[in-house]
């Protein structure tokens, strides 16, 4: 079982130099911020992901071989977090930073290294990831996207669903079967597609916000070289549930809705009355206490430990949070006229259905949960 | 973690396991003085715990509350290690209440305590009365004696090194932060072991989402409990604690209503051992200031930030 005891970790003093260059940096770019809020997946700029890139704030954990920095965990911890309170656009290259790079340096070909990484730690290439179907969802062993090998590479039929910014993106790193009639866990295989060039069809998804951030993913007789096959043939269950903790506990779990509560301070102003100040308390003690929570994940992430089910616990709560505080600061707001409180509300509150189904629901993640508790 | 803290909290851990049962509770509940437990505490030397001259401070004083608090251990322990700590004096036992008018509040033990402490909040000076007098004698409601002792002329007055309030506060965050991991142990052990439907009730899936949110509380409450210890005299050390007060007792009131729903019955029975848990931490939630009272002066630091200082108040906590 499971501890469930977060270690007390800090930054260290040289991730705090990091934080005033960032903030330095933002200062500088306040034009490319135009985002009310901080969710992630809130503004696709490549402009601006080039410019990260040229800080070396992409890739920063990588070996410098690739384009990376060779930095820890905290640092890019430090940077992550500063761009998502500024509500900075970084959905463009955010997917390849975090996950899809990391699945690239740990299964991937020398080949696939040298060609993708560089790239992306320069901010100039993109990914998305292919892994719900319109029948698949949670129960993500039951993909049914099938490759079949043919001479020289593989032909791809099948739907995929939920893609975030595939119509925006170049690459979607895509779950197959690969095994004709293999069932669940086995005969599943990670293929790069190249989105702009194989020959999918990608149809943009409008979501209740009236956005167009997540799309459908057609393929019919897409045709993939061999050497876009990420790892073995036949190990993507492995590989795509490694990339899951990256993917759980990162400061983008619980700063969706942040803006928000800064708009209620703002709102509240000098003269709050009690009750106000009790909100903001409230907001501001779950606050604290996730961040702490998720860099000590990071910290536990640097030390080279197995973080699945605390990773889970981050997400878990961070997710409730930034779907439930959006409510508490609106009633909180109720004897204050702000249009800037009101419109940033407005539109957390049209993304929040979304903050507890993508990157694992919250049904699945009590599942890890539990599975860490001994309960499974 | 330390090593020092890590050897205090294994050793009270096993001492604590080894001594601490259902029999003594009760008998506590009664209001008996559990003369072997505290013999066995200071024979070991806990009661000096955080002490000058003991090379421990807070750090390990509260890691041992902790663990008191994860077994409920019937002693005034958070009272007589901080009062050692305060006056440099060490006693076996003491209480430490509130003063109002001529009488000190709800002195943990006050009946039977050598020593009183009387503080008041916001103020450095505290009173100590050596030969307790007890005016009325009463109980939380988990059944700790929580007596009135007189405010006598001859009580000596003096300065503490510390913020008398913040640091009971944070004895009370430390002592949750223990119960809520024994409460949650009690459920998953209930909850493997309780079989309905020809299984084990641990096997539900709705069992399994209640006992996962009740970690994702209690692994919350626990690591707001340790910033708000690593921030004790340093300058966020008011923020950190009402955080921690806050967040802890947000966490009390999901888990502990959550392990009696796993329990049924027999855990709201007086019989089962789950309620000495559940009480003392609906108790202690309120003492010493209750979630709102600590989320208004957090918000309170806050607000002073202005909405463009909120971020870097957040981040400036490490």
């Amino acid at each position: 079982m499971s501890s469930l005891k977060l270690d007390r970790v800090g930054l260290p003093e040289s991730s705090e130099a990091l934080r005033t260059e960032v903030r330095g940096f933002l200062e500088a770019n306040r034009d490319s911020l135009p985002h009310p809020n901080s969710d992630f997946s809130s503004g696709h700029d490549p402009e601006f992901s080039a410019k990260l890139g040229a800080q070396g704030w992409i890739g920063m954990t990588w070996p410098k071989a690739y384009g990376g920095g060779e930095r820890t965990f905290f640092d890019r911890y430090v940077v992550t977090e500063e761009l998502l309170a500024a509500g900075a656009p970084v959905s463009a290259h955010w997917i390849a930073d975090r996950q899809s790079g990391p699945l690239l340096l740990r299964f991937g070909s020398e080949a696939q290294r040298a060609e993708y990484l560089p790239a992306i730690a320069r901010g100039e290439s993109y990914f998305s990831i292919g892994m719900s179907e319109p029948n698949t969802g949670s129960d993500l062993a039951s993909v049914r996207t099938a490759a079949r090998k043919v001479d020289g590479g593989w032909v791809i039929n099948g739907t995929k669903i939920w893609t975030t910014d595939a119509h925006r993106n170049h690459f979607m790193i895509t779950l197959v079967r690969t095994e004709p009639g293999s069932e669940r866990h086995a005969g599943l295989s990670q293929l790069i597609v190249d989105l702009r060039n194989d020959g999918a069809q990608v149809r943009p998804i409008r979501n209740m916000s009236g956005g167009e951030d997540f799309n459908e993913v057609v393929f019919v007789d897409v045709f993939v070289p061999d050497d876009r096959v990420v790892g073995e043939p036949g190990n993507g269950w492995q590989q795509v549930t490694s990339e899951l903790a990256y993917e759980r506990s990162g400061p983008e779990r619980f700063l969706s809705a942040f803006r928000v509560f800064v708009e209620l301070v703002r709102a509240v102003g000098d003269n709050p009355t009690d009750s106000e100040l009790a909100a903001v308390g409230r907001i501001a003690a779950q606050l604290m206490t996730l961040r702490r929570m998720s860099v000590s994940v990071a910290g536990m992430l640097e030390a080279g430990k197995e973080v699945a089910v605390e990773a889970a616990l981050v997400k878990e709560l961070g997710n409730n949070f930034e779907k439930l505080m959006p409510d508490m600061a609106r009633l909180a707001a109720s004897d204050r006229r702000s249009s800037a409180f009101r419109r940033c509300y407005e539109e957390t509150m049209l993304l929040s259905p979304s903050f507890t189904l993508r990157g694992g629901t919250r049904e699945i993640l009590r599942g890890v949960i539990a599975r860490g508790l001994g309960l499974r | 973690m330390s090593e020092q803290r890590d050897l205090i909290v294994d050793t009270a851990e096993r001492l604590f396991g080894d001594l601490v049962d259902k029999a003594m509770l009760d008998s506590a509940e009664r209001g008996d003085w559990q003369q072997g437990l505290h013999a066995s505490l200071v024979e070991n030397g806990f009661h000096e715990l955080g002490s000058a001259g003991s090379g421990t401070g807070a750090d390990e004083l509260f890691a041992f509350l902790e663990v008191a608090g994860q077994h409920a251990a019937p002693l005034p322990l958070a009272d007589t290690l901080i009062a050692n700590a305060w006056l440099g004096t060490i006693e076996g036992a003491s209480g430490i209440g509130e003063v109002d008018g001529d009488v000190v509040r709800d002195v943990p033990w006050g009946r039977a305590v050598r020593r009183v402490v009387g503080i008041t909040q916001g103020s450095r000076e505290v009173v100590v009365i050596t030969a307790p007098e007890v005016v009325r004698q009463g109980a939380n409601m988990a059944g700790e004696p929580r007596d009135d002792i007189a405010l006598t002329a001859d009580a000596q007055r003096l300065q503490v090194p510390v913020d008398p309030g913040h640091w009971l506060a944070l004895s009370r965050v430390a002592l949750m932060a223990g119960g809520l991991r024994s409460a949650l142990a009690q459920a998953i052990r209930y909850a493997t072991e309780r079989e309905q439907f020809g299984r084990p009730i641990s096997k539900f899936q709705a069992i399994q989402h209640t006992l996962a949110v009740m970690a994702a509380e209690v692994a919350a409450a626990g690591r707001a409990a340790d910033a708000a210890v690593s921030a004790v005299g340093s300058e966020r050390e008011e923020a950190e604690l009402a955080a921690a007060k806050s967040r802890c007792g947000e966490a009390v009131a999901v888990v502990a209503e959550a392990a009696h729903q796993v329990h049924g019955a027999i855990g709201f029975t007086h019989e089962h051992r789950l309620h000495h848990t559940t009480r003392r931490l609906w108790a202690w939630r309120d003492e010493f200031g209750n979630e709102v009272a600590w989320q208004r002066k957090l918000g309170a630091i806050v607000v002073a930030q202005g909405a463009d200082g909120v971020w870097d108040f957040v981040t400036s906590g490490r």
